[in-house]
């Protein structure tokens, strides 16, 4: 009897010990990811900043160090549209690209929400304009809303748009074309313009020459 | 009510386990994910508000972001989106943006909730699960902190107090640079 209170005894502290140093090491690990999260503030990793004055003649240094800079950045810049035009390029060459954009004009009838595109019963584009990007059309922008490829033939493009129209009433208006695709690139154009006349938004779909 | 028998074995080793495991339930709520998503640019994405506007993160630019992801099942959600309001209200002038993103299935739900929360700033619905699939959301409520260049600081998942106070001085750390 007094054996099995002893290996009784014997294993209760075990596992206190276990049950110690299971909760110790979870509070060192708290204080080990608050010093790591610590670390990473700015402050923490900010140099000291040097104290006197900079040497003499390090100012005509600065401005030429300055200059080049900016030249490589103007370099950086022309070297990215470069690159990106390349690659326009490549993925959708002329002969089988097709760009579709929107265009608005007054807006007073309508107030544009969303577009969606089909082209050959195959969903496409679906964007949604905010307010911003709403102003931006009305002031004479003009959005790119699909860049892909297609086949030389007949298509179809089926474009579907959403907003605010008279009084304020949810309108809901599509727009078909068919086209022919051939050689060259092919640009569409969506115009959304007010018709005085009918008092309601009017939706044209024009292919440009 | 069964009292517990600590001269079981099963019952000494289910304390032990409560204790590895007591961090993730209390102190700890929040973690500072290192996702891969930190250090990048923040995906762009345009989702409908609650109030009808479409709202796109890019248009943020210059700001530092603060977006939140939530639904209307988290209670936990519930309490941060109240106190996000306030800290809305204290440093919206100094160019803090907070966008809330619900991932509820039903319009309704996200609506009449952030109504009774009375949210000073944008609740955009996240139907389609596409932006929480693109910021790799695993846990609610997750904060995504993004600083005035558009990049992605901080993932933070889950809610806690203590950490709360952290997210805050990274964010006021974010508005100082």
């Amino acid at each position: 009897m007094q054996t099995m209170t002893k290996k009784y005894r014997r294993r209760r502290s075990a596992e206190l010990v276990v049950l110690g140093c299971a909760l110790l090491a979870n509070a060192t690990t708290f204080a080990q990811a608050d010093n790591a999260a610590l670390a990473e503030l700015p402050e923490f990793n900010a140099a000291p900043a040097s104290l006197g004055g900079s040497p003499a003649g390090s100012g005509d240094e600065f401005r030429t160090l300055d200059t080049d800079i900016q030249d490589m950045k103007q370099l950086l810049l022309e070297l990215n549209r470069d690159l990106f035009l390349l690659e326009e390029e490549l993925l959708f060459p002329a002969n089988t690209q097709v760009a579709i954009f929107v265009s608005m004009d007054v807006g007073e009838f309508f107030g544009l929400d969303s577009v969606q595109i089909k082209l050959d019963d195959k969903e496409v584009a679906n964007y949604l304009y905010t307010a911003r990007e709403v102003d931006a059309l009305i002031r004479g922008g003009v959005h790119q809303l699909f860049l892909g490829n297609l086949k030389a033939g007949e298509h179809e493009l089926v474009a579907i748009f959403t907003g605010a129209g008279p009084h304020s009433r949810d309108y809901r208006r599509g727009a078909t074309i068919e086209f022919e695709k051939g050689i060259g690139p092919k640009y569409i154009e969506l115009a959304i313009s007010d018709h005085a006349q009918a008092l309601q938004p009017e939706f044209v779909v024009k292919e440009w020459e | 009510m069964t009292r517990l028998d600590f001269r079981t074995v099963p019952t000494r080793l289910a304390v032990i386990g409560v204790a590895l495991l007591l961090p993730g339930v209390y102190g700890a709520g929040a973690v500072f994910a290192a996702t891969g998503l930190t250090g990048a640019i923040a995906p762009d994405f345009v989702l409908k508000s609650v109030s009808g506007a479409n709202v796109r993160l890019s248009e943020y630019r210059g700001d530092v972001v603060l977006v939140n992801f939530w639904a209307t099942w988290c209670g936990e959600c519930r309490t941060q989106l109240a106190e996000l309001n306030e800290w809305q209200a204290t440093y919206e002038g100094a160019g803090l943006r907070l966008l809330a993103i619900n991932l509820d299935r039903r319009w309704t739900d996200m609506s009449k909730t952030a109504a009774a929360l009375e949210l000073s700033y944008p609740v955009l619905h996240d139907a389609a699960l596409e932006v929480s699939q693109l910021y790799e959301v695993s846990t609610m409520p997750a904060s995504v902190l993004i600083d005035r260049d558009g990049v992605i600081r901080d993932v933070i998942e889950g809610y806690g107090r203590r950490q709360d106070a952290d997210v805050l001085e990274r964010v006021r750390a974010l508005l100082r640079e």
